[in-house]
């Protein structure tokens, strides 16, 4: 089954710029919840840390704590909803491999998967 | 210093700690409930266009050095996440976070060095049952917390407190039963009080070399 995925890797400016995002990200993840389709999320690594301003780390780890929801909700039907964190120069192919990944219902549920290597010896939100 | 949500709950418990301490509190708060205070009160709804921008106002008004916000203001809209409504999405992201990102803006210039900021997210944003909007918009305070502390250092501190269950109005209104559920799971064995994150918020706020935290006050829910 097709995996609902959405992107919040670009930097966000303003406060309307992340609620429309946010507000978006619900909608998808409430149409894949009700088909029974996992949902995986894709956020910038920098902005789980704060690093690319405000507006940007709201929507990230907005969509961290929504997916952990979500996977909580989701548990009991084995539907699977994660977060992949990328850096700016994340090979595409990469991120689609573990969005595949992160779609088996017999793997992972509720976590974020960093594929980049700037969180070492960091904090995860 | 400026703490909202203040009227009731978690919000008035920390007006009142933090007076304890000598400081002149400006309480903001939707609703008039603010009256049987002793803070100063701003009546206001903080998502409205103006709302920040009034209680920016109040502080130039009193004319003290801002030392500390506390954004507190909170409500809850839950539903399972095939159920929610947008509507009820919007709602707590706008109050939530929207109006602790807005008045935060509108409040940097006011906040003195050394000054502090203390966001109340919740243990929701580790994830909670029925809880997607709150949890969403929770998880999106500690972005807030995170991006804020590497912005503001080293002159002003900021960090955020993961409440678990605290014995507010708000949970006291979930059923006894569920309630009764909820206790059970939580390795302390009991609720916690408004005073005990009255007192880590004011902790925080006492000069210190914490930034960009998020500390959880649960009872050890977290883990069991």
């Amino acid at each position: 089954m097709e995996t609902a995925v959405f992107y919040a890797t670009d930097t966000v400016d303003d406060w309307d710029a992340a609620r429309s995002l946010l507000l978006e990200a619900f909608r998808l993840s409430q149409e894949a919840a009700t088909a029974g389709r996992p949902i995986v999320y894709v956020v910038h690594g920098d902005d789980l840390l704060g690093r690319r301003g405000a507006p940007s780390a709201m929507v990230a780890t907005g969509l961290l704590s929504a997916a952990r929801t979500a996977a909580i909700e989701l548990a009991r039907s084995r539907v699977p909803a994660n977060v992949v964190a990328v850096a700016d120069d994340t090979d595409p192919s990469v991120v689609d491999r573990w969005v595949q990944h992160l779609s088996d219902r017999d793997g992972p549920t509720g976590e974020v998967v960093r594929l980049d290597a700037s969180h070492l010896g960091k904090a995860l939100p | 210093m400026v703490v909202t949500g203040a009227a009731r709950g978690i919000g008035r418990a920390i007006g009142e700690r933090l007076q304890t301490e000598g400081y002149t509190v400006i309480g903001v708060d939707i609703g008039d409930d603010l009256a049987d205070t002793t803070f100063e009160p701003v009546q206001v709804d903080l998502t409205s266009p103006d709302g920040p921008e009034t209680v920016a106002r109040a502080v130039d008004r009193l004319g003290f050095p801002l030392v500390a916000l506390v954004n507190n203001a909170g409500i809850t809209r839950d539903a399972r996440l095939v159920n929610l409504k947008e509507e009820d999405v919007a709602a707590v992201l706008d109050v939530n976070l929207g109006a602790a990102y807005r008045l935060t803006r509108a409040l940097l210039d006011r906040l003195v060095p050394g000054s502090s900021i203390v966001n109340l997210a919740s243990r929701a944003y580790l994830g909670n049952f029925g809880q997607f909007n709150y949890s969403m918009s929770k998880g999106g305070v500690v972005g807030l917390t995170k991006a804020l502390a590497l912005e503001l250092a080293p002159d002003v501190r900021v960090n955020a407190i993961a409440p678990g269950l605290i014995a507010t109005e708000m949970s006291m209104a979930i059923p006894a039963d569920i309630r009764q559920k909820m206790v059970d799971n939580i390795p302390l064995g009991r609720m916690g009080e408004p005073a005990e994150v009255a007192d880590l918020v004011a902790w925080l706020i006492h000069p210190g070399y914490i930034t960009g935290e998020v500390l959880v006050i649960g009872g050890g829910r977290s883990l069991a």
